[in-house]
């Protein structure tokens, strides 16, 4: 019993010095960065970074909605093969029942991408 | 897992819910690629037909010995086929009235169908699950379909603002059942309800029961939300006055019932034998059970719930406002078998929750067709229907009268039955009883203010005096035929209750 408890609050030490780490971690990196770097900024040096494309107008636009479709499918197939991989690796072990389960989820996600080819979310206008 | 352990559970039972799964399916891809044009009648009569196999497949499985399917993931037993009945029965009828819903206001039909089949599948895995991720499973299955329901009338406002309202609320209820499981998971280490009932006997729980009642309270609150119980029934009026009358509908009967199922599942599972408070008597300190500790709270929670549900709806101008507290009052009634721990609360609550299928659903049908005429869902479109379409006045004021629990309906029969259940413990529940009865005599005043209107305000001018469509007909007949029938002869679905199902086998582990 004492020592379950143990286990259970030592469970909680751990998330708190994970807590911890995670906010001294960019605390400190910013700091030394800041103590280390010399200073001389230019007008060039202060615009905001947009993977070498020159910025314009502000970032406040309102994006085609067709941006979170387009994100949302990827999620989806995305996600579909991070469980096909170890599924995969593994498929040895578990044997027919995985695989069952496997195509009954592959079915669901193809007549998921026929119903957003059929509503025309692919096609961008 | 090899192939032949795999089969060598009993499919068979699943057999129903495999059938939904198909015609949502098969509804989803038929909508695809049938042409635009072409009317999406076709596909409300095969998914009506997917329901009645199951339906009829349902019948044919009474009286089987219980089905478990990998370690109670899917369990079929008497409970679940006895609400199952009453699921896919609500589903059935709110398709056809679905069938006749106005064009011009959901133009997506193929969704329109197929997301009840989903929601009602997943209503369906709540019925007949004993483990805790399935059983959460099914009810975000439920859940999620009916926020898009909610929402299919895409241009109206009100339905936007009643999908809205309605993921917000759900969402809340979600995380706070998924806490709630959270601790009852990390007391136990398992998700099989009978495997966390044996494990909450264990001594860790007796030294920290009060974790324990918290974890009762946190999945007790979040499902509750799901009924519409107060004080969380705050998304029932705006839901329902937006959502498409179908939905509405379906929302109010398969939704409740659903609700109800996985309330009595989870509860008189997991906790049946937990410890609760300790009591200290003359001859020391005694544990009673967990079950017994709580029944204050859940008695106060049944009457608040009677008393504002009844007490609110009064007040209420638009029609289906109206329906929705007068459902959350039912909701409140539904909760006394369980606040007195009765030992007939399974009957008890079936009767009831097939008796407001009938009421309620007739209730909707007659303001589908009234709103449709009227192009209003205000109370005064009710006036001077009498002169206007005498049998749609007669009709309603049958299932207005069952509402309100007067004699030789199936309302009446239900409430008895109930009231008896408060009454007939060992230790009786005076207070809840005065309760229901004093609040019922409330819900006169709403349900006859209609009748009122109906039989003595002179009437509008009909302005788009049309048939009444088949399906709502035929739902109307039904409604009427199960509303008078069950309340003059209710032996016959208590008859059914005794014969068909032994709720003794919920408690059984196989």
């Amino acid at each position: 019993m004492q020592d379950l408890y143990n286990v259970y609050q030592n469970s909680y030490l751990f998330v708190f010095v994970f807590l911890l780490l995670g906010i001294l971690l960019p605390i400190v990196a910013l700091t030394a960065g800041k103590l280390l770097r010399p200073n001389k900024p230019t007008p060039a040096k202060q615009t905001t970074y947009e993977s070498g494309i020159e910025p314009f107008h502000q970032s406040w636009v309102q994006f085609n909605v067709r941006y979170y479709m387009f994100g949302l499918l990827f999620v989806i197939f995305d996600v579909e093969t991070v469980f096909l991989y170890p599924w995969a690796v593994a498929y040895d072990k578990l044997g027919i029942f995985a695989l069952i389960e496997m195509l009954i989820f592959m079915i669901m996600l193809v007549i998921g991408l026929i119903y957003a080819w059929k509503k025309k979310v692919l096609t961008w206008i | 897992m090899d192939l032949d352990t795999l089969l060598s559970y009993q499919w068979g039972g699943m057999l129903p819910e495999f059938i939904i799964i198909i015609t949502a399916t098969l509804l989803s891809l038929l909508d695809l690629f049938l042409p635009k044009d072409k009317d999406r009648k076709l596909l409300a009569w095969i998914g009506l037909a997917g329901i009645v196999a199951a339906l009829l497949v349902l019948f044919t499985q009474m009286g089987d010995p219980i089905v478990t399917i990998l370690n109670d993931t899917y369990r079929l037993d008497s409970f679940s086929k006895a609400f199952k009945l009453i699921l896919l029965v609500g589903t059935a009828f709110v398709f056809l009235l679905s069938m006749d819903y106005s064009r011009h206001d959901i133009e997506h039909r193929g969704e329109f169908y197929y997301l009840f089949l989903t929601a009602l599948l997943g209503a369906m895995m709540m019925a007949s699950s004993a483990d805790i991720i399935t059983l959460f499973v099914g009810l975000e299955l439920l859940s999620i379909s009916s926020y898009i329901l909610a929402g299919l009338k895409k241009k109206n406002m009100n339905s936007n603002e009643a999908a809205f309202k309605y993921v917000v609320n759900g969402g809340i209820s979600t995380a706070v059942i998924l806490f709630g499981m959270s601790y009852i998971y990390g007391f136990t280490g398992e998700t099989n309800l009978f495997n966390i009932q044996a494990a909450l006997q264990g001594p860790l729980v007796a030294e920290n029961s009060f974790l324990i009642i918290f974890a009762f309270f946190l999945l007790f609150i979040g499902l509750s939300f799901k009924i519409a119980t107060a004080p969380f029934h705050m998304w029932a009026p705006d839901v329902y006055q937006g959502a498409p009358t179908p939905v509405t509908a379906f929302l109010s009967i398969v939704s409740k019932t659903a609700g109800f199922v996985i309330i009595l599942r989870t509860i008189l599972t997991i906790f049946i034998s937990a410890p609760g408070l300790a009591v200290v008597h003359d001859a020391g300190i005694n544990t009673e059970p967990l079950l017994v500790s709580i029944q204050p709270y859940i008695s106060v929670l049944a009457m608040l719930t009677m008393i504002i549900g009844n007490a609110i709806a009064i007040r209420q101008h638009n029609i289906k406002r109206m329906l929705a507290y007068s459902s959350v009052a039912h909701a409140g009634y539904l909760l006394v078998p369980l606040a007195s721990l009765s030992a007939l609360v399974f009957e008890a609550t079936w009767f009831y929750l097939i008796a407001y299928l009938f009421m309620t659903l007739g209730a909707f049908a007659v303001v589908q067709h009234v709103a449709a005429e009227e192009k209003s869902e205000e109370i005064h479109a009710f006036s001077g229907l009498m002169k206007r379409s005498p049998l749609l006045a007669l009709s309603m004021s049958v299932f207005l009268l069952s509402l309100a629990g007067i004699p030789l309906t199936a309302g009446f029969v239900g409430k008895y039955e109930i009231f008896m259940s408060a009454l007939g413990t060992a230790q009786q529940h005076y207070i809840l009883a005065a309760v229901m009865i004093g609040t019922t005599i409330i819900s006169y005043f709403y349900y006859f203010n209609i009748m009122v209107q109906m039989f003595f305000r002179p009437g509008n001018p009909v302005l788009h005096k049309r048939r009444i469509p088949a399906g709502v007909s035929f739902v109307l007949v039904l409604c009427i035929i199960g509303t008078i029938g069950f309340g003059i002869l209710p032996g016959i679905p208590l008859d059914f209750i005794q014969q068909n199902f032994n709720f003794n086998e919920f408690f059984a582990q196989p």
